[in-house]
């Protein structure tokens, strides 16, 4: 299937010939910083877990929409981890040694020549696609988000994805080709990029006949779509090579890098979309001649509900518990008086989902139009929000939401329009994600999209994800501390570059990272992690260097054409990042670790108490489903892999161009040297057959390792769908070749639907 | 009301006055007027007592854009410019004569001594003629200052001032950048008395200070978009700048009260979470905070309050008189407790914060279910809290009890306003009045009774709350650097580890679930206008409530009253209307 990064290049935006040109020109400003990258300055070393990667995608025409549920699905952290970890995570050395290799770092020099090159360019003809203008240094130009995007895809490292499936076990799919565009982000060097999504789209319009068409389409059918389509792949995936439905366990799994900074560690089942995103609904109805109430109850995804003028979401979703009459056209049957009869229904939650989708109905068929139009009421959404429409029984009633992800529809009607996503990033604040932008956000700015503000963007799809009471506020306390906002205007004035101080509030989440973590690499070299930044920086300062361009610039900067697959990056820079690579990553991986153990230490606290609750009920059914021994140990062998599996990583040193069953074996390698568990077969396998086997333990490992590393656990009610653990050594061989068989049945999986809170659309009783 | 455009671009142009809007309304072109209505059919308000008629709709102008201040028009709506900050229209009501405003409780027990008492740099100088107030020192009319645009007196101000009955109301209203002077009682209540228009800077909340008003005399404090404030003097047409330039503190001030008893101090919340207390009549000086040997970033200031700079400071020759930090979050309302003794404090960060502002140290932490609390009120007899909130709820706190006693569920959207009706308040009954983003005004009334009803509860024991309000606030300062530290380690067990063991900081009390309190159901709610209200204020004889676009609606209480066959013991006999007679008992909360 080819290299798994198909490219990953440097697109320098300007033509080798150009820096000849370039160097002597006087007019030469050193260029301004994003805000992004200002916001990114001084940063530690870059995280395993993806949680600082800022990357744009790239718009091939109306993929808006796709661009910005991905973006949301990303900075899921429940959600990350679990596209990472399922079926196994790409071993990161691999990972990373295929991106080290392919990439180049952005000269600033050759950048800062790219611009005069475009700044020649613009004045010498208008500005043509592909053509890089001038960025920012005229003030008019720096507020238009096509500019900024041009800009963008001109001077940032462009991340292209390939299938890579087979490393998963898993044929083809809208899951795999997600996997790998997440997968490649985690592993890049770099912090910010363009992702080009290409060949998830590819994926999708192959399987979906609707998303075809260049046209606009609705960013929260996509959303359910993926989800669906998540649940599906994730299904057959597990379900193809064992048809009995044993084992889609996975042995890998125990090589999970301990980065997983969420307590969702491993998906340890095929149902962690479930476990994250469904909620469970209970319809009751009264039948008014009998008095009988019948329950019925539905799961849902995401949540759809009816706009209201000057409401608020807490109202909308009031409104979907209010009593409804069914009378009329819309009676009931109801089986105990046997017929149609009037009744009385009302919708309520039974269980809570863990991230709460809610889309807000804007687009609304009306009679007269005989079309959709939008509709641009005021609703309010606050940062928090509980649900008030639960059941009596329903767990934890008062489970507090944060919103972490608004996405925000521009335009005038369904059928036109772009969509953008701005999200809370983890220790970042809220960043605005527009296509190839991605810009630094103020908290206030959250609140431009209540649908009253003029320019016709409304917010069209709310995320919500639990938190706790202390989260927020630690998290409130931390928020608009103004001294490192204050050290960056500085910065900010020394380059001569007017930054609008109010976005200095962005940053008020920038000190969280752990002050250690800067002591502890002040030894480090860090251009790797963020080389054009501090570089930059110091252009600032004089102009001198930016006008004799070292060789490297011309050897390095491409003339600004789409990157070409395939195509080896010239070689001497790649051999150097390579050796670079190579010895930090030793080091760093050591002090990755144990940072992240901290971090994973502290979030695990704060989690913990929200869920000690469940976990105590988890906890109970587990010793239940478990001999106590087995438990041991398992639990046991697991850290000893652990151990052996920090202290066998090797450097790279894998190149991009060695293929994929390499990889295995290397993973392969590792793992031997791991006590196996008792059912696994081990020792020589071709490529296919390890990765089959690395669907296995998966399900295993969940119940017995659960207990002490896992604050986070499922609802018990997913113990029915787990398979038991004794019936892994069932797994033959032959059976597990079988993956190998592309198979797309999807039919025996329902789909799973989003309700619509227009209750008249609902209709499952009548079903 | 929508009517489909054109498919845009990418990128909408929005319409040319967009970005001139305040509140996302139109801004005009010229100057208008106000403009009464008496809408046909109008807007009555039926609750248990009688029908509520709308008497008018007054409507104030938006005034036109300064003309220095060319609308800037960004076609980009993703625009990460922050708008700047403003306010819907809310009045402050003044009467110069004798209206009645305590009829309940019939008295009120004032044991408060005055704030910063005992520190003699705060002693005011020696007045010589103690009947003649102070005026600001500079006259608006002629006032070249760039701040202040034009001012538009009407013509016969002084014959209507002179012919006016004193008992009428006055009402200051901000609206964009304009400051109307309004006389309610007159024929002509649509022509202001005057108009201030600003250049830039809107008017986001006033205050009349009641102890000095007299016909020759009112004191308005305007806080302002831009930080700055305004001390303003209408009869005589003067004012005086302070915080002038944001000298003092430049972040937006989001709501001002003068200090209850004092004719000279005010606190203005900025919306960077700092409570500022200024003299009016004191010069600015550039403030650095005095902080007892310990620097800013030392201190936490999320439940506990920072003091900047403490009442007891001697260095008293300029403004600010005292610098209070509360939190990163921006501060939405605060309210002065009946007894003046405790200041209640709401925030953006879902936090209702009980100081006693004459010791400067924070009682009690109170939660939002969810979402920023926006608006407070105390009842008239100061013992309980109302506030309103992001969570569409107005929620009502006992202050004996320190505790939440109900959460009241109708609006449909965040809650901007709440006020008691003091004029249907009794030792069991009381009336809640609330409006919203959602153009409803709500009422409510909740009974002791109700508050009895069985419920398992936990709080905080009493032994700590005595000695909170005992310990000194030097005692504060000493243990609080320390108790900060230990509270960022110990977050997941800081509400249990608070009740018991931190003596000196503020309890904070955990959000209740919604099977532990009450829900009380609103007594009547009614759309009354298709813009979000903002503020909401009873009279004697009658309801207000003013919007974001800059409607003031005026309701006259029932004329006859079901229950007058028993007398009502706390509402005056000489109302004119008859309002506040007995309540029927279908009135109460129905739960």
């Amino acid at each position: 299937m080819g290299s798994f990064l198909k490219s990953f290049r440097k697109d320098v935006g300007s033509t080798a010939p150009a820096v000849g040109v370039a160097p002597p020109k006087k007019e030469l400003q050193p260029l301004p910083m994003t805000p992004l990258e200002k916001m990114l300055m001084e940063l530690g070393p870059i995280r395993e877990d993806g949680s600082d990667k800022f990357f744009g995608m790239e718009n091939y025409g109306n993929t808006c929409y796709c661009n910005s549920i991905l973006q949301c699905l990303y900075y899921s952290v429940p959600f990350r981890e679990a596209v990472l970890n399922y079926p196994k995570r790409t071993p990161i050395e691999s990972l990373e040694a295929a991106l080290a290799k392919s990439l180049r770092y952005q000269d600033p020099n050759a950048r800062l020549e790219a611009e005069a090159l475009a700044e020649k360019q613009k004045v010498a003809n208008p500005p043509r696609p592909g053509q890089p203008p001038n960025p920012q240094q005229k003030p008019e130009d720096k507020d238009s988000p096509e500019y900024k995007k041009k800009i963008a895809l001109q001077t940032l490292p462009l991340l292209e994805t390939a299938n890579n499936s087979d490393s998963y076990a898993m044929s083809e799919s809208l899951f795999t080709s997600m996997k790998d565009i997440f997968e490649s982000v985690v592993g890049s060097h770099t912090r910010i990029g363009i992702i080009r999504p290409q060949h998830f789209l590819d994926v999708l319009r192959r399987e979906h006949e609707m998303f075809r068409t260049a046209m606009h389409q609705d960013a929260h059918e996509f959303l359910n779509l993926l989800l669906n389509a998540v649940v599906t792949n994730v299904e057959d995936a597990a379900k193809d090579p064992t048809p009995s439905k044993l084992l889609p366990a996975d042995e890998s799994s125990e090589s999970l890098q301990p980065s997983s900074s969420s307590g969702l560690k491993t998906p340890n089942t095929t149902r962690w979309v479930h476990e994250l995103f469904e909620g469970l609904l209970t319809s009751e109805t009264q039948c008014l001649t009998c008095e009988k109430v019948s329950q019925r109850d539905e799961v849902f995804l995401d949540l759809s509900v009816d706009l209201e003028q000057h409401s608020s979401v807490t109202s909308c979703l009031r409104k979907f518990s209010a009593e409804e009459m069914l009378c009329e056209r819309n009676k009931f049957h109801c089986d105990n008086c046997g017929g149609l009869q009037e009744a009385e229904k009302r919708m309520k939650i039974k269980r809570l989902p863990r991230v709460l989708a809610l889309h807000l109905k804007r687009f609304k068929y009306t009679e007269d139009l005989q079309k959709l139009q939008k509709l641009f009421h005021r609703v309010v959404y606050p940062y928090h929000l509980r649900l008030f429409n639960t059941t009596d029984d329903a767990e934890d009633p008062d489970r507090l939401y944060e919103l972490y992800a608004v996405v925000v529809h521009i335009g005038g009607g369904p059928y036109h329009g772009h969509y953008v996503a701005i999200i809370k990033t983890e220790d970042r604040g809220w960043l605005l994600f527009d296509d190839e932008m991605v810009e630094p956000v103020d908290k206030n700015y959250v609140r431009n999209f209540f649908g009253d503000k003029p320019g016709l963007a409304c917010a069209y799809v709310l995320f919500y994800q639990e938190t706790t009471m202390e989260a927020v506020m630690k998290e409130q306390e931390q928020e608009n501390m103004e001294p490192l906002a204050e050290a960056n205007t500085a910065i900010v004035k020394h380059n001569g570059f007017a930054h609008s101080p109010a976005l200095a509030h962005v940053h008020s989440a920038s000190q969280v990272p752990v002050p250690e973590e800067h002591d502890r690499f002040t030894g480090l070299k860090r251009a790797p992690t963020a080389p054009q930044l501090s570089t930059h920086y110091e252009n600032a300062y004089s102009e001198k260097l930016t006008s004799s361009a070292p060789a490297q610039t011309a050897l390095t900067s491409l003339p600004p054409v789409p990157p070409i697959p395939e195509t080896p990056p010239s070689p001497l820079k790649s051999r150097k990042s390579d050796l670079q690579s190579r010895k930090e990553r030793a080091r760093e991986e050591k002090e990755r670790k144990a940072a992240e153990k901290e971090k994973e230490k502290q979030r695990r606290k704060e989690i913990e108490s929200s869920f000690r609750d469940r976990q105590r009920r988890e906890e109970a059914e587990l010793k239940a489903a478990l001999e106590a021994s087995k438990a041991t140990k398992v639990e046991e062998d697991r850290r000893n892999h652990t151990e052996n599996g920090s202290s066998k990583k090797s450097p790279g040193g894998l190149g991009r161009f060695r293929s994929i069953s390499h990889r295995l074996g290397k993973d392969k390698e590792s793992r031997t040297s791991l006590p196996p568990l008792p059912s696994l077969p081990n020792g020589d396998h071709s490529s296919s057959k390890v990765s089959v086997e690395q669907a296995q333990p998966e399900i295993l490992r969940k119940p017995l390792a659960q207990p002490p590393s896992q604050p986070l656990s499922p609802p018990p009610n997913n113990h029915a769908a787990r398979p038991s653990p004794v019936e892994t050594p069932t797994v033959q061989p032959e059976q597990q070749d079988t993956i190998r068989s592309p198979k797309n049945d999807r039919s025996s999986h329902g789909k799973w639907r989003s309700f619509s809170i227009r209750k008249k659309s609902f209709n499952i009783l009548s079903s | 009301m929508f009517v489909l455009p054109p498919p845009p671009p990418r990128y909408t142009v929005p319409v040319a006055y967009a970005a001139g809007a305040a509140n996302g309304m139109p801004v005009p072109i010229v100057e208008t007027n106000n403009i009464i209505n008496h809408p046909e059919g109008g807007c009555p308000l039926q609750v248990g007592e009688g029908t509520y008629q709308l008497l008018d709709d007054l409507h104030l102008a938006t005034p036109p854009p300064h003309p220095s201040e060319a609308p800037v028009i960004n076609p980009n709506p993703l625009a990460t410019v922050p708008a700047p900050p403003t306010s819907g229209v809310k009045l402050s009501l003044v009467s110069i004569g004798s209206r009645n405003k305590t009829v309940f409780p019939t008295k009120l027990n004032v044991t408060a001594p005055p704030f910063g008492d005992g520190n003699s740099a705060l002693a005011p100088p020696p007045v010589k003629d103690a009947s003649k107030k102070r005026k600001p020192k500079n006259n608006i009319i002629k006032s070249s200052s760039s701040f202040v645009s034009r001012v538009i007196i009407h013509e016969a101000t002084t014959k209507r001032l002179n012919d006016r009955d004193p008992e009428g109301l006055f009402a200051f209203a901000n609206i964009n950048r304009a400051f109307q002077w309004l006389d309610l009682s007159s024929k002509q209540k649509d022509e202001p008395l005057s108009k201030i228009l600003f250049t830039k800077a809107h008017m986001i909340s006033h205050d009349v200070n009641e102890i000095t008003k007299s016909s020759s005399h009112i004191d308005v404090a305007m806080g302002s978009s831009a930080g700055d404030i305004f001390w303003y003097e209408p009869i005589s047409q003067k004012y005086a700048r302070i915080n002038k330039n944001g000298v003092i503190n430049s972040s937006p001030v989001t709501h001002i009260k003068w200090i209850p008893g004092s004719e000279n101090l005010f606190i203005a919340a900025h919306e960077n979470g700092q409570l500022v207390v200024y003299d009016k009549e004191k010069e600015d000086a550039l403030f650095t905070p005095e902080l007892p040997e310990q620097s800013v970033e030392s201190v936490k200031p999320s439940r506990s309050l920072q003091v900047l700079k403490s009442v007891n400071s001697k260095n008293q020759k300029t403004n600010p008189v005292a610098v209070w930090k509360l939190a990163n979050q921006k501060i939405y309302q605060f309210a002065f407790s009946p007894d003046q003794r405790h200041l209640a404090v709401v925030l953006e960060d879902g936090s209702l914060r009980l100081l006693d502002y004459l010791e400067e140290v924070v009682l009690d932490v109170f939660r939002s279910y969810y979402g920023g609390f926006t608006c407070i009120c105390w009842s008239p007899d100061g013992k309980y809290i109302v506030t309103g909130g992001q969570d569409d709820l107005v929620t009502i706190w006992s202050l004996p009890e320190r505790k939440i006693i109900a959460r009241c569920q109708g609006h449909e959207s965040w809650v901007s306003a709440v006020a008691f009706d003091p004029w249907r308040c009794d030792e069991r009954t009381y009336r809640i009045g609330s409006v919203g983003d959602d153009c409803n005004l709500l009422l409510w009334d909740f009974s002791v009774g109700m508050l009895h009803r069985p419920k398992a509860h936990h709080q905080a024991s009493a032994r700590n709350r005595t000695s909170l309000i005992a310990s000194s606030s030097q005692h504060i300062h000493r243990h609080r650097a320390e108790s900060a530290g230990n509270r960022m380690r110990s977050d997941s067990q800081r509400t249990a580890a608070d009740s018991d063991t931190a003596s000196d900081q503020p309890v904070d009390h955990p959000v209740e679930s919604r099977s532990r309190t009450a829900l009380l159901p609103p007594i009547m709610s009614r759309a009354v206008g298709e813009d979000p209200i903002c503020w909401l204020g009873f009279q004697e004889d009658s309801i207000m409530t003013s919007s974001l676009e800059g409607h003031i609606r005026t309701w006259d209480r029932p004329r006859e009253s079901i229950g007058d066959n028993y007398g009502d013991h706390n509402s005056s006999t000489a109302l004119e209307t008859g309002p506040g007679s007995g309540r029927p008992a279908s009135s109460m909360g129905s739960q």
